[in-house]
């Protein structure tokens, strides 16, 4: 973490990080509000899934402490449920990078199903029938996710 | 991933027990505005362009509407003001005191979507403003919410309709007082624990009953748009859909309390709950 090359490749992720917060407060039609993908969780299960040693759980805590506090939560709740998805991917990420993109998706989908569950528990007055869809269109814009993040990593030769 | 367990708990613990947190959340906060600025500069600079490119004819039936609103507005002030005088003076005759109008100050909101969920909005005066926890929030219609949590330059705001606020009401028509709870999605309230045989109409208009003394009376809240008594349940099911355009506005007032409220507040009132 000392050396100058490998401070550039953190610069990149956390800039990659703090687009995808800002993506997840953009305003949108009052309507697709509800499908807001998990930008944020996508980024770093990506980077994590990349470079498990550059990434770690500890990083994705921060991150969600910051979410927390921007989103207004109660502090904590998505610092945990982050750090447990990316423990999970950390931990299963050689057998993750072999599996086809379509069924890598499909785990997105049951992560971030996951951590609305967990957010369920913890405030069950905000439960709602609708939190299966962030879920969904995680899933669906995941490939997009991927590939995007690949090409980043590639051209700035973040490792 | 032990250690990431045992922080997240502990700061759970000690932001949701104890409010001993609340002075890091603020710093924090402060450090995550810059980013939640990033995020609402979009939409700011289309709003800019939109009102800079207005061509000349839209601005002059903009100003012409305005006009009317506001010659409207001053023949109603006209007529508020003598009967302000008149109730001041019966009040007087009464022996009770008058509360006096109270100051407001205006801020906009901050446009960039929260937790849907949860149902806050964020305001672009903090505490350097003189913003505090618990002031209560309105729009140019009605109640909007209160603010919940400070930082030195934006505040948050919960809205009516967040499932766990609460907000002490009144049936305009006969004095009848409830309480208002949000429900989540959907934008509307809630009135509770009221019989089966309670005089509550549709269209009723319900105001603030300034009871608890963390709203001022006499604000609209929203009007009763069904009144339901369903076999079996011991209380009547009454929708209210607030007067406010909570998902539309984008100035709102801080009312600024009265000494006499400033008072009242300091012992913790129990009007507006405030939940995660």
């Amino acid at each position: 973490m000392t050396s100058t090359k490998s401070a550039n490749g953190m610069g990149i992720i956390i800039i990659t990080v703090m687009i995808a917060m800002i993506l997840m407060m953009l305003p949108l039609p009052e309507q697709f509000r509800l499908f807001r993908p998990e930008f944020v969780l996508m980024v770093l299960m990506y980077w994590v899934m990349a470079l498990p040693r550059r990434v770690s759980v500890g990083f994705a805590w921060v991150v969600g402490v910051l979410m927390d506090v921007m989103m207004g939560g109660a502090l904590g709740v998505t610092a945990f449920s982050y750090a447990l998805v990316i423990f999970m991917t950390a931990r299963f990420h050689l057998q993750l990078r072999q599996y086809p993109v379509w069924q890598q998706a499909l785990i997105i989908l049951s992560l971030v199903l996951l951590i609305h569950i967990i957010a369920v528990i913890v405030s069950p007055q905000l439960a709602s029938w609708y939190m299966w869809l962030p879920a969904v269109t995680s899933m669906i814009l995941w490939p997009i996710n991927y590939a995007l993040l690949r090409n980043i990593r590639r051209s700035f030769h973040v490792s | 991933m032990l250690l990431a367990v045992i922080a997240s708990l502990t700061l759970f613990v000690l932001d949701s027990r104890l409010n001993y947190f609340s002075s890091v959340r603020t710093v924090l906060s402060t450090v995550v505005y810059p980013i939640q600025t990033l995020a609402s500069m979009p939409n700011d600079i289309g709003h800019w362009f939109t009102e800079y490119f207005q061509d000349r004819k839209q601005l002059q039936e903009k100003n012409a509407a305005l006009e009317v609103t506001n010659l409207l507005n001053h023949i109603r002030i006209q007529k508020m003001q003598a009967l302000e005088r008149e109730n001041m003076r019966l009040r007087e005759l009464l022996g009770s005191s008058f509360r006096l109008q109270e100051h407001v100050l205006v801020a906009e909101l901050l446009t960039i979507d929260l937790d849907p969920f949860s149902q806050q909005v964020l305001i672009d005066k903090g505490q350097r403003s003189g913003v505090f926890e618990g002031q209560p929030v309105l729009d140019a219609t009605g109640v909007m919410g209160q603010v919940t949590e400070v930082t030195p330059f934006s505040s948050r705001v919960v809205l009516l309709t967040n499932p766990g606020h609460g907000i002490p009401v009144q049936v305009n028509r006969n004095g009848l007082r409830a309480v208002a709870t949000g429900r989540g999605l959907g934008g509307i309230l809630q009135l509770e624990y009221l019989p089966h045989n309670v005089d509550v109409r549709e269209g009723d208009l319900l105001v603030t009953s300034g009871l608890g003394g963390r709203f001022p009376a006499g604000y609209p809240v929203g009007t009763v748009i069904s009144v339901d008594f369903p076999q079996g349940k011991s209380f009547a099911d009454i929708a209210v859909k607030p007067a406010a355009k909570l998902d539309s506005s984008r100035e709102v007032l801080l009312v600024l309390p009265t000494e006499k409220q400033r008072k009242m507040n300091k012992p913790e009132t129990s009007s507006g709950e405030n939940m995660p």
